[in-house]
């Protein structure tokens, strides 16, 4: 059974990694789960065990970038940062993940992220946004905020990181230096909201 | 203090700080509404930043002696082309108003008008350069993504030792000190990312708006003079540039000149971030505050002359910006330069005309002089040049020759002297003399930066007689000969 189990997670993997290079190489819109079966070698059916469908799959690879991201957030934070910088390093963390599939993530991210009601909700995706909103309120929490911030504050939060992904996927600057500044001001801005004050957005200003 | 009392104070201030118009709005009133409206929230900017836009006094006050300065010239209009250039003037200035999203692009637009006495007049670009503009700091997340970006390794990786706190601003960014693993001290001057792009698309904007507003006859003169800032500007933004001329400076001198240019270090320099020997010393203010010698003044005088001199002579540079924070007084009585990011190529063209207008005064030869003056203000015909205006130009010409014929000690710490380039200057300026070659904003620059330093300083030197070594490196059989017959 052990071993059976090892092996699933490497097939998991093996089909994630090869779906990621199909993506880059030939398009999200052109690649089908056929393709990306024959490239792991593995019958259509089996695949289909792992991931019901192409979006899940392209979620699944966005899922396990942003959480390796927070992974890497946690190693990099050195306790030091305000509430804005704190933010932005964890933001940032995720998309230095992200970027090697950023060729590919726009219709992924629109289909799995998408706020508006949808038939299927895609799993995958709330599992990102849950596991990103829950690195936020800590990161919140742990900048001395008694209170979890309301679903209002919460909802604003997600519009400004969805407005970030969707600037980052078509971002033409270098290393997407623009998307940076963007999330420095979208962060300040954040935390502008939530404080009531300017004084702790432009901290360092004066 | 309450938001708005806040609001009120900085109204009041602004009302204190900006030109009146004797005629029009004796309190400075309606100028001070239109910068605060245009201030307002109502600008839909595409980019980011807005919080910083416009928003401090200072950027306010720089709007506001450039929109005094523009609509003065609306004045002999007829109504039709008023309204027009009153509307492109609003754009413009709106414009203007987002472009201060980082401290960079006030500054470098503070500087810009501030070199461009025809469309800020000198006593306005006095104020604007004296403006200290700030905005918020890159922390140190930030930084650390720029350097990942740019190296692909953390600061704390890349070097043995990264301070998270920045030690300066620079114009574009902050400067941080470091040590690389081979054990140098370095400083690492890291750009704000993506403002090299940000400036590029507000300075071609911000000209197309001017583009139409044709209000001078040398209109077009204006034009070309803000294409040559905007590539000095542009320049600006790429460090790997910045290091090249570094380079290039630091081949000039040796150690018996006790001038120091410090390294790059190739490895950890890329567009976004130059890194280079840390100089330790101080700058002016801090040097001034010890009460130094007359010898020591004197010392790093003739320092910055040998260095300016030789930049001059061997590379045909003018350094276009000799702002205090680029020279650093080293504890050993060596003199820092730091800073070629604007550092101006003279043509081989405009080396002749300056060349020619040198000797023309080293020999005394009038009729000569007259001719490149003309020659220099654009006029195709010497003989069209107005009486008036040759004077002027002139003089200034003169004023900005006299220590190279100065025999023994020349002293730039006489206020009487730099009064009188300045109020030349200003004359200059108010009867509108100022068309000619852009290299001249350079050049401007360079000796009104380069001597109101020197003045401050209270520094003398042998001026001619560093001229004439100086010479002798490049045309050894050049110097020496000259009479001093005065101008
Ligand atoms: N190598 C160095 N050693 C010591 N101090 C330095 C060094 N490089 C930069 N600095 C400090 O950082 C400040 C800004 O650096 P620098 O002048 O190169 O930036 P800049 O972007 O060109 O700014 P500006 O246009 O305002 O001159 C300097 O005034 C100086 O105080």
């Amino acid at each position: 059974m052990r071993i059976s189990e090892q092996a699933k997670q490497e097939s998991r993997a093996r089909i994630l990694e090869k779906a990621a290079e199909l993506f880059i190489d030939k398009g999200f819109e052109d690649t089908t789960t056929r393709d990306i079966a024959i490239a792991a070698g593995l019958a259509a059916g089996t695949m289909f065990n792992y991931f019901p469908s192409k979006e899940t799959l392209g979620m699944s690879l966005v899922t396990e970038a942003l959480h390796t991201g927070i992974g890497d957030f946690h190693c990099r934070r050195t306790g030091d940062e305000e509430l804005s910088e704190e933010l932005f390093l964890m933001i940032n963390s995720g998309l230095r993940r992200l970027r090697p599939l950023r060729s590919f993530l726009g219709p992924v991210l629109e289909r799995s992220l998408s706020p508006f009601p949808r038939k299927n909700v895609c799993q995958e995706g709330e599992t990102a946004r849950c596991e990103h909103l829950k690195a936020v309120q800590q990161i919140i929490g742990r900048h001395g905020f008694t209170e979890a911030p309301d679903y209002v504050a919460m909802t604003i939060y997600w519009s400004l990181y969805l407005g970030i992904l969707a600037f980052w996927t078509n971002d033409t600057s270098p290393n997407q230096e623009e998307t940076q500044a963007l999330v420095d001001y979208a962060v300040r801005t954040f935390v502008q909201v939530i404080s009531g004050s300017e004084k702790e957005a432009l901290h360092g200003a004066e | 203090m309450g938001q708005s009392d806040r609001t009120a104070t900085s109204h009041s201030l602004l009302l204190k700080a900006l030109p009146k118009d004797p005629a029009m709005d004796p309190a400075g009133q309606r100028l001070a509404e239109l910068v605060n409206g245009i201030a307002g929230k109502k600008v839909p900017v595409s980019s980011f930043a807005r919080i910083w836009s416009l928003g401090s006094l200072n950027a306010r006050l720089t709007a506001g002696y450039f929109a005094y300065w523009l609509r003065s010239l609306f004045v002999g209009q007829d109504e039709r082309q008023r309204l027009k250039s009153e509307a492109h003037l609003a754009a413009a200035l709106k414009l203007f108003g987002t472009m201060g999203y980082l401290r960079g692009a006030v500054m470098k637009i503070g500087q810009l008008l501030a070199n461009l006495p025809e469309v800020v007049p000198e006593e306005f670009a006095e104020v604007l350069s004296a403006l200290h503009f700030e905005a918020p700091p890159m922390h140190y997340a930030m930084v650390r993504e720029v350097v990942l970006d740019e190296f692909g390794r953390e600061p704390e990786e890349l070097f043995a030792f990264f301070d998270r706190e920045a030690f300066a601003a620079a114009s574009l960014g902050q400067v941080h000190r470091a040590r690389l693993k081979s054990g140098e001290e370095v400083a690492v001057k890291i750009q704000y990312p993506g403002i090299a792009r940000t400036i590029r698309t507000d300075l071609r904007n911000f000209r197309l708006l001017l583009q139409p507003l044709c209000l001078t006859s040398d209109w077009q003169n204006t034009l070309d003079k803000l294409a040559d800032i905007e590539q000095m500007l542009l320049m600006e933004t790429d460090y790997e540039q910045e290091a090249y001329f570094n380079e290039k400076a630091r081949e000039l001198f040796t150690e018996a000149d006790r001038v120091v240019v410090p390294q790059v270090y190739g490895e950890y320099t890329t567009k976004r971030v130059l890194t280079t020997d840390y100089l330790a010393g101080s700058h002016l203010d801090q040097f001034l505050s010890r009460n130094p010698s007359q010898d020591e003044r004197d010392h790093f005088t003739t320092l910055l002359t040998v260095a300016t001199f030789r930049a001059y002579f061997q590379r045909h540079w003018f350094l276009a910006d000799p702002h205090p924070g680029n020279f650093i007084f080293m504890e050993d009585g060596r003199l820092g330069l730091i800073d070629f990011g604007c550092t101006r190529i003279i043509t081989d063209d405009e080396w002749e005309l300056i060349r020619d207008l040198e000797r023309a005064i080293l020999d005394r030869d009038e009729a000569g002089l007259n001719r490149i003056v003309a020659t220099a203000c654009l006029f195709d015909d010497p003989e069209q040049i107005e009486p008036e205006r040759l004077d002027v130009v002139r003089r200034g010409v003169c004023w900005s020759m006299e220590p190279w014929l100065h025999e023994g000690l020349f002293d730039f710490g006489d206020r009487e002297f730099f009064r009188r380039g300045i109020d030349n200057l200003m004359e200059m300026t108010r009867k509108r003399y100022t068309r000619g070659n852009p290299l001249y904003l350079w050049s401007n620059r360079f000796i009104f930066g380069g001597r109101a330093f020197c003045c401050r300083l209270k520094g003398r030197c042998e001026f001619r007689k560093i001229y004439m070594q100086e010479l002798a490196w490049v045309h050894p059989d050049a110097a020496g000969t000259k009479e001093n017959k005065g101008c």
